[in-house]
């Protein structure tokens, strides 16, 4: 079989073709993702100032952990530090959308949270904002997935998937896992 | 023999040499985190010890490699003198000063912030001005390499530029382009903290200037194996090169596209919009193509010289071809590992995929597997293919013999290491940890895997000791009887082009293109910390007291 | 030949370009915006980045009483202050009211005075701070610090922080107190989530800026804060750095690592 330049050029096209046909599914999964799902990756935009973040209002000490809204929504707000998050341990809903906001008031740090997509980093400067709906119960790993030092190896929370049941909101709409 | 062997020679030995004690440092990493005691294990030596790993494999090995190959290409491919070669030596000289910096600040453990920098983390102001050197002495390697091969254009007008020249000159352009994010951040940020002038960072801004480079750097990486792959492996197999003009397209497209995605290496971040990394996903997917049709163009080539080689049927000709041939060999291993590395991208930069496995040991299999196996054994390829003509000596057959064993245990490690960190990157297996508790009943079952893991990475290991030994075993005096080495022939294109357009020979349109997608990927993702700085965050010292 | 490459090339940037920016930029979140009853022009700009948020959610809403446990945050201001700041004046201050406990030099002969001398500037100025906004609380020291203004803590902390004759020093190893100790310092304990004390407390580390530095620190003092921080009777630590560190260590560990850090 010579391969002339005609069949040569004629392989390729239809190769090309192919290919793309390929990437455009793939790509389109994506689209389809985020016009059908509303599914986006983690960009929340919102600055806020790390050297300052202990003092100002959301993320302070007492603020921290999961809190239901007067409005009924689910949020959950971690500070991420040099070694530690605070809280070390929060409990979640399942079956129910939670929303995660996440600081830093000093370095980069990451998270997941382990069998779900909950996957951010936390920079400095930033909130960081995640949704999702727990569907597994019990206790899942959330380690810190980005290097901030020499603790990171050490820098692990827990969240506590409950079920709806046990999901009981204090008099100001807080649950932590001292209580549960 | 080659004019200027000693030019490429030294810049090869220096890649190698550094990537044989950066091997040595990978194993005990992978030894750390394995359930297994490892000597000196602590978190500060772990650190140490990524940060040189890192270092050593993605600026040092690969920048000296990809510019000594340049060199080789630019003599032998377009038959001519190097321009500047006073130039070129005090490039080498000046890189290599600056790696030693770059060394020296790190083994001391004044630079434990890893390869990828993260302010506000900072190290020492030597271990960044090390590097710039580096990235210095490249950019004096791209101005040799633009020259030379605008020299040959001048000298030979209306011909088509040797296949290997344009692709190593697509690279240099290419790398010209992509370490302007670096160089800003470096120079602009991470330096003036590193020297106390600034004690806060914009991390927002770091962060985006760094991605500008991310991308594109991998491809700086990827060029030599891929010029392999069109002009080298298709002549060892005996047949020719299916399209030249598929090259070409193939080495524009990545100078296109392979630039203005470097956001999706910060998918998960918070600094910037949906839409930014939307614009940047199309880009990615485009960048895509000229590697799919790559595997079709080397693929069909073979074809080509299996058949020639008396191969018949559907799949005859594979089994007709010369895989005793050590730049073939390492073709077919870097194809298996190129299917699997390749998913693995496709994977990244769909983002919603992405957030399953975004820094976690998923994406250390990826890049060790893509870059560390496809690549990287065509850098070993290479090497053997153009070692002769550097050294004099001719190998034979029980060099051959050796290269190809050093070549199969590279291909068969790196499956081995992996293969299980895919699988437990998915499982939720995070990165960069000096430490595991193998005691918690949730990591518990990593353990064994790591253990395999860390069994590919020592065969890895023999394998890197395996190249040293293949290379030095061709130096010193040729025997009586030894023939003299062949020199370079490139693969001829199986209709090779009588005429090329301006477009596929040259570089002015597409870099004017490269600007447009720049400003439209980069310009409001970068121009918002001009116009609206991020809140600062405290610069944190790594290398003082408090 | 060549304008077909040409114009093969430039449309396809701009194809990618087009199609890319109409769908990310409008499209999208036009659609994702309805959705989440965000209007079409707050979505886009959300998309852009010109504005925060996503174009897929309404914010959610936050409103908090800042009860900080500090009230030191580390911004320029408070760099330039410790930068500008006049040791002579802080070496009279120290004249005054500090050389009774804390002698001139920094070096108590009481253990349970802690020493100054070297002390990181950083950390004694946040702790002279949070002895005079009541963040900590000390019957010494809170009174002393009652009408001293930001400048003059200042002068302080750089006077002491600037001594160097016997100064506490964390590139100093310590005393070798057992393998366990030691363990605890250099590697902390995954399974308790205890960051290693090495990883803040050393020279080269990168941690929280007003680390103090323990070695050489008496182990009287140092085993006091300890057990102070695990109760919670001293809370002045940001995010709960050093309490939830504390709180994990058993009272011979606190002993023992305070006996290490002390030295000789």
């Amino acid at each position: 079989m010579a391969a002339t330049q005609q069949d040569v050029q004629r392989s390729e096209t239809r190769w090309a073709v192919w290919v793309s046909l390929f990437v455009v599914i793939i790509f389109g999964l994506t689209v389809f993702a985020a016009l059908v799902l509303h599914r986006n990756p983690p960009s929340n935009l919102e600055r806020i100032d790390p050297r300052t973040l202990h003092l100002s209002g959301e993320f302070t000490e007492p603020n921290l952990g999961t809190r239901v809204e007067p409005n009924g929504q689910v949020t959950t707000r971690i500070v991420a530090t040099q070694f530690a998050f605070v809280p070390p341990c929060v409990v979640v809903p399942a079956d129910r959308e939670v929303t995660l906001r996440l600081a830093s008031p000093d370095v980069i740090h990451g998270i997941l949270v382990s069998g779900t997509n909950v996957n951010t980093m936390v920079v400095p400067g930033y909130v960081s904002q995640v949704h999702t709906v727990f569907r597994r119960m019990g206790d899942l790993l959330m380690p810190c997935h980005e290097f901030c030092g020499l603790g990171h190896s050490q820098m692990l929370a827990r969240v506590r998937v409950v079920p709806a049941e046990q999901f009981r909101p204090d008099a100001q709409g807080r649950v932590s896992c001292a209580a549960s | 023999m080659l004019r200027h062997r000693n030019l490429v020679l030294a810049h090869l030995w220096l890649a190698f040499a550094v990537f044989a004690v950066a091997a040595v440092f990978g194993v005990w990493q992978m030894w750390v985190r394995s359930p297994l005691h490892a000597p000196y294990e602590n978190p500060q030596n772990y650190f140490l010890s990524v940060t040189a790993h890192g270092v050593s494999m993605a600026y040092v090995l690969t920048t000296f490699f990809v510019m000594g190959f340049g060199y080789f290409v630019a003599e032998t491919a377009l038959g001519r003198e190097i321009p500047a070669i006073r130039w070129a030596w005090a490039a080498f000289v000046a890189g290599a000063i600056g790696a030693l910096m770059a060394a020296l600040t790190i083994l001391s453990g004044y630079a434990s912030v890893l390869y990828t920098f993260y302010p506000p983390l900072t190290g020492s102001p030597f271990f960044y001005i090390g590097l710039v050197l580096v990235v210095a002495g490249s950019w004096v390697w791209c101005a040799i390499m633009i020259t030379a091969m605008a020299q040959w254009k001048r000298a030979n007008p209306g011909r088509a530029v040797p296949l290997a020249m344009f692709g190593t000159v697509s690279n240099a352009i290419m790398w010209l382009w992509t370490t302007a994010g670096v160089a800003v951040e470096l120079l602009f940020q991470v330096i003036p903290a590193a020297l106390g002038w600034t004690d806060t960072v914009d991390v927002g801004m770091s962060r985006t200037l760094f991605s500008w480079t991310l991308h594109a750097i991998v491809y700086f990486w990827l060029f030599p194996a891929y010029i392999a792959f069109y002009t080298m492996a298709p002549e060892a197999a005996g047949g020719r090169l299916y399209s030249d003009t598929m090259g070409r397209l193939a080495f524009i497209l990545f100078l296109l596209y392979s630039l203005p995605v470097g956001l999706h290496h910060l998918f998960m971040d918070p600094e910037h919009s949906t839409g930014f990394k939307f614009v940047q996903t199309t880009l990615t997917a485009l960048v895509t193509v000229p590697t799919l049709l790559t595997v079709f163009t080397i693929a069909a080539s073979f074809e080509v010289a299996g058949r020639l080689n008396g191969g018949t049927g559907l799949f005859g000709w594979l089994r007709a071809l010369p895989w005793h041939r050590p730049m073939v060999l390492a073709t077919g291993l870097a194809f298996v590992m190129l299917w699997f590395g390749g998913g693995g991208g496709l994977i990244n930069m769909s983002y919603g995929m992405n957030a399953m496995i975004h820094n976690t040991s998923s994406v250390t299999a990826h890049f060790h597997l893509i870059f560390g196996g496809t690549v990287v054994i065509m850098y070993f390829a290479i090497a053997y293919q153009i070692w002769p003509q550097l050294t004099g000596r001719t190998a034979d057959s029980s060099d051959f013999a050796w290269q190809r064993r050093q070549l199969w245990l590279w291909g068969i490690g790196m499956m081995v290491m992996t293969l299980p960190w895919h699988w437990l990157g998915l499982e939720g297996q995070w990165r960069r940890v000096a430490h595991f508790d193998y005691d918690d009943p949730l990591i518990a079952w990593w353990g064994k895997w790591v253990d395999v893991s860390l069994l590919g990475g020592v065969i890895l290991l023999i394998s890197a000791l395996l190249l040293i030994r293949n290379l030095a075993s061709l130096h010193g005096r040729r025997a009586a009887e030894e023939a003299p080495p062949q020199p370079m022939r490139y693969a001829l294109a199986l209709h090779p082009p009588a005429h090329l357009p301006p477009a596929l020979n040259g570089f002015a349109l597409w870099n004017a293109l490269v600007l447009v997608l720049m400003v439209a990927a980069y310009g409001w993702p970068i121009g918002q910390f001009i116009v609206q700085p991020s809140p600062a965050a405290i610069v944190h010292h790594v290398d003082r007291p408090g | 030949m060549d304008r077909k490459w040409r114009l093969r090339g430039i449309l396809g940037v701009v194809a990618a370009l087009t199609v890319a920016g109409l769908l990310g930029f409008i499209v999208l979140p036009v659609v994702q915006g309805s959705a989440a009853g965000i209007d079409a022009f707050t979505a886009i700009c959300r998309a852009v980045g010109i504005l925060p948020g996503s174009p897929a959610r309404p914010t959610p809403p936050s409103e908090a009483a800042p009860e900080p446990v500090t009230k030191v945050a580390w911004t320029a201001a408070t760099f330039e202050a410790l930068y500008r700041a006049d040791r002579a004046s802080g070496a009279r201050l120290a004249e005054e009211r500090c050389i009774a406990c804390h002698t001139l030099e920094g070096n108590t002969p009481d253990p349970t005075i802690p020493r100054n001398v070297g002390q990181s500037v950083f950390a004694l100025y946040k702790q002279m701070q949070d002895f005079r906004s009541g963040a900590r609380v000390n019957e010494t020291m809170s009174p002393l610090m009652k009408d001293l203004d930001d400048r003059q803590i200042a002068d302080l902390s750089a006077y002491y922080g600037r001594l160097f004759r016997g100064a506490i020093d964390p590139a100093e190893s310590g005393r070798y107190v057992g393998i366990d100790i030691e363990n605890i310092v250099t590697n902390g304990d995954v399974a308790r989530g205890l960051p290693p004390c090495a990883a803040c407390h050393q020279a080269r580390a990168g941690g929280p800026i007003e680390t103090p530095t323990l070695t050489g620190q008496y182990a009287q003092y140092l085993e006091a804060q300890l057990k102070a921080f695990a109760s919670g009777t001293r809370h002045n630590d940001i995010y709960h750095r050093m309490r939830s560190v504390a709180a994990k260590l058993s009272p011979n560990e606190i002993r023992m690592l305070a006996i290490r850090y002390a030295g000789q």
